[in-house]
């Protein structure tokens, strides 16, 4: 189980095309040049679980059938709860052939249109499969495979959140990745005295208040925010915490990112 | 395609209830039925027929005259023990054709569900189901059927003009059960089933019946639903004993699934079910938009919780503001007591 | 075996509301997708065919942009799809639709099977699948919970109803309708979502299927919604009970008597 993803200082988000996209090559396109750029500036490529709950492609099958570069330390998938069984083995068993060596296990969103895992799919007697009970499985099937990380969030109500998180921790997490941080929070310091990696997200989008259903209250659409000036911050504030850029203007946005990694030296 | 000329539709009178009879028990949806019949003929100046199909239906047949029923047309033989769709909308079409109602009314459950629709085929009727209201048009003398569309976010009037019969299904406990009256006098029309009647393309093998009361969520008219409130496995069970009270169904907020408390089967939401049951109780959910929005249909919101500032307690049509593990065994209290 | 499903294109029912102001349902940015009852349908398809073989074609009745839904269910795994498009069928209500489709299923010949989900989210009705089996004249089995044994002249299924299930066996051809949960549907890959782009599928007119024009659209429809209209508004105030459990509890249960709700 490599660490080299939770060195790198950089993990860049990138979302694969929805299966119900209007122009899938063109989309299918766009996420291969987003996937080489950021493996070519020696970030790390993270890929979402049908976020929203709306299906999307895997990260696996988009690497594999594009033919997209994977070596250890270049990639980390998410995977949440929404799979048949069999489908979650496909998922990881071609992560592991792939040479990815990283994910991140959430509960995620469900839908309609999503199965969903039951606990005696996993061979466990609970109430039902949330993300520690996923943690306990990839440890269980795929020992050693993979440095599996938990997500964190700062916004719920924080006695559940922190207990979730002990178990979490408990059943084997590795790293912990929180939800997007602005300028600074008290619950990173907290997170990393719990002795495990801790990667901050930075929300790279001028519209802040996209953010008001993550946070749980209203965020004005004119409130004045500078993504950059946040990540520099957060670089500055948690030197030891990589970084989860998310909604990352790639046009823009990537070769910006380039000159910051130069200026930082 | 019959339509039918106004002469023709004059030809039909008559309410008619297809009765729901099953292991020797006329479900009560049909006495439902009766009552809602009984004052649509009497704005039409006809008669209330209850259509009894059944292995010993017979003896139903005088609770189905207390309950409004002019005329019972029973069908008794033991082909009929068991519901088989095509022989029940044969006997039916071919009643139909002979005796010509106007309206003919169904329980909207599995198998009147299944019934209603083929008999309209088979005899050129509209048929509207799910009806929460029936209405006679002063004007035409048809019936105005009332239902709910898009997931309970409209509701449509529907109405058959030049077909006949109008046929419409409702579902159990939306009509008042009405109180018999045993001294009514009605008659008995014994008709017979024919060997052609019966379908051999299906065979019976057995019944399972599911003992645990457990209501699906979709079809529930009762959701009791825990949120983060109810504060883990444990207190679920408090909520499944409720249920089970009541006749519902449990569900849960996505905080509470997230916690492992419940399955996500539970899960009411944007990202879990939307329901639109008679009632819902939420219990310990402080009712972000997100679980409002699988919820908002319901007929009757009541919510439970130590906040009274909770999002949920404003949009609740009755605010509880208490320990939801004092309110819910003093209300099952009270229940036990009906 | 050869099995056709039926699949409706439906809006995303949990992002549909009304207008508050026109009182109509607000239609623009909702979402269109499968009525989520048909993927179990298909899902049922497609396994009978791991098992006896033969072929799955989707069948869907709509407007062109139906397409969409007829490939999503090739991209799933359906053999070939069928779209019956033709203003003709425009406003049919659920009689006209029915013949429609079993017009449609007779045109195709050589059916043993047809599959449809319990009922449309937009319509709830459930009234199409029994329709097509009157109209066919085939047997039907609604809600059909769990399919134990399939051969090519029958199979063996348990149907849904109140006090539990029946388990019965029912001769080809016939229709059922399935409800949710009998199996999970499975997701489509990239390989099969970029092969249902190009597949060629049939977009029939009334003509075609040799319906009856009497029997179709607004014609063809028994039933015609005269008004529709927002549900009852909910009462504006909130009643606050915050006294003694006992108190509340007593008042509570007292309302859900008078609405016979207990």
């Amino acid at each position: 189980m490599s660490t080299q993803v939770l060195e790198k200082q950089f993990h860049v988000e990138i979302l694969s095309p929805r299966q119900k996209a209007e122009n899938l090559e063109a989309d299918l396109e766009r996420f291969a040049t987003r996937y080489t750029q950021a493996i070519a500036g020696g970030d790390v490529v993270c890929i979402p679980d049908n976020p929203l709950g709306k299906l999307a492609f895997q990260g696996t099958e988009l690497i594999r059938e594009l033919g997209l570069p994977a070596a250890p330390g270049q990639v980390s998938v998410h995977i949440n709860t929404f799979h048949t069984k069999q489908n979650l083995d496909e998922v990881l068993g071609e992560a592991v052939d792939l040479g990815i060596d990283n994910v991140l296990v959430i509960s995620g969103d469900g839908s309609e249109r999503l199965p969903k895992l039951r606990a005696q799919d996993l061979g466990m007697d609970a109430a039902g499969v949330t993300s520690v009970e996923l943690v306990q499985y990839v440890h269980r099937e795929y020992a050693g495979a993979f440095s599996v990380g938990v997500a964190f969030n700062p916004y719920e109500p924080q006695e559940h959140e922190w207990e979730k998180l002990q178990r979490k921790v408990d059943a084997g997490a590795d790293f912990i990745t929180t939800q997007p941080i602005i300028g600074r929070h008290e619950c990173i310091g907290r997170l990393q005295a719990l002795g495990l990696p801790v990667v901050v997200e930075a929300w790279m989008s001028k519209k802040l208040h996209l953010l008001s259903d993550c946070v749980g209250y209203k965020i004005s659409e004119d409130t004045p925010y500078d993504p950059w000036e946040n990540l520099i911050a957060l670089r500055n504030a948690y030197p030891e915490c990589s970084v989860y850029l998310a909604l990352l203007g790639f046009k823009t946005q990537l070769p910006q990112l380039a000159q910051l990694k130069e200026d930082m030296g | 395609m019959q339509t039918r000329t106004a002469e023709e539709r004059d030809a039909f009178h008559n309410v008619w209830v297809i009765a729901e009879h099953r292991w020797g028990e006329t479900k009560a949806v049909t006495f439902e039925l009766l009552s809602a019949a009984r004052d649509l003929a009497d704005k039409r100046g006809s008669e209330v027929w209850c259509i009894l199909l059944g292995d010993g239906v017979r003896s139903s047949a005088a609770a189905c005259i207390a309950s409004g029923a002019d005329v019972a047309v029973v069908v008794d033989a033991p082909a009929l023990s068991e519901f088989v769709d095509q022989t029940y909308a044969d006997l039916v079409s071919r009643f139909i054709a002979t005796y010509r109602p106007e309206i003919v009314l169904c329980g909207a459950t599995a198998y009147g569900r299944a019934l209603a629709p083929r008999i309209a085929v088979q005899v050129d009727a509209g048929l509207t189901a799910d009806c929460t209201s029936l209405e006679i048009d002063p004007e035409s003398g048809d019936l105005l059927q009332t239902r709910p569309a898009f997931g309970g976010n409209i509701m449509a009037t529907i109405r058959a003009a030049t077909h006949r019969p109008q046929m419409a299904t409702v579902r159990p406990r939306v009509l008042d059960l009405p109180t018999p009256d045993p001294g009514r006098s009605g008659r008995i029309v014994e008709e017979q089933i024919e060997p052609d009647d019966v379908t051999e393309n299906v065979r019976i093998i057995r019944t399972i019946r599911d003992n645990t009361g457990t209501v699906p969520l979709a079809d529930a008219r009762f959701i009791i639903a825990g949120g983060r409130g109810v504060q883990g496995k444990e207190g679920f069970e408090l909520l499944k004993s409720f249920a089970e009270t009541v006749g519902g169904a449990v569900a849960a907020s996505r905080a509470a699934v997230d916690a492992g408390w419940i399955d996500y089967a539970h899960q009411i939401g944007q990202t879990g079910q939307t329901v639109q049951p008679r009632v819902y109780v939420a219990c310990g959910v402080s009712g972000q938009i997100q679980h409002l929005v699988g919820m908002q249909s319901a007929n009757l919101i009541i919510a439970i919780n130590r906040d009274r500032h909770a999002p949920i307690m404003q949009f609740a049509d009755y605010a509880i503001v208490g320990d939801l593990f004092e309110i819910l065994p003093a209300m099952m209290d009270e229940i036990r007591q009906l | 075996m050869r099995i056709v499903v039926c699949v409706k294109q439906v809006p995303a029912i949990n992002e549909v509301s009304i207008d508050p102001e026109t009182k109509r349902l607000k239609r623009e940015g909702v979402e269109s997708v499968m009525n989520p009852f048909d993927l179990y349908a298909l899902e049922v398809a497609l396994r009978m065919r791991e098992q006896v073989g033969g072929s799955v074609i989707a069948l869907s009745m709509g407007p062109k942009q139906a397409m969409r839904t007829v490939r999503e269910a090739i991209a799933v795994g359906a053999d070939s799809g069928v779209l019956l498009s033709d203003r003709a069928v425009a406003g049919s209500d659920t009689w006209a639709t029915s013949y429609a489709i079993a017009s449609t299923v007779r045109h195709l010949g050589n059916v043993d099977l047809v599959i449809c989900g319990k009922q449309a989210v937009d319509g709830d009705t459930a009234q199409v699948g029994p329709g097509i089996a009157a109209h066919l004249r085939w047997p039907q089995v609604t809600y059909v919970s769990h399919v134990s044994a399939v051969s090519n002249t029958a199979l063996t299924l348990a149907r849904m109803h109140e006090e539990g299930s029946t388990v019965l066996e029912v001769t080809l051809p016939a229709v059922l309708t399935v409800v949710k949960g009998i199996n999970q549907p499975r997701v489509p890959t990239l390989v099969s979502v970029l092969a249902s782009r190009g597949a060629d599928v049939p977009v029939l007119s009334a003509a075609d299927i040799g319906a009856d024009p009497e029997r179709l659209g607004l014609n063809g429809s028994p039933t015609r919604v005269v008004k529709t209209g927002p549900p009852p508004p909910r009462a504006a105030d909130t009643v606050i009970l915050d006294g003694p459990a006992r108190d509340a509890a007593r008042r509570i249960v007292h309302e859900l008597r008078m609405q016979s709700l207990v």
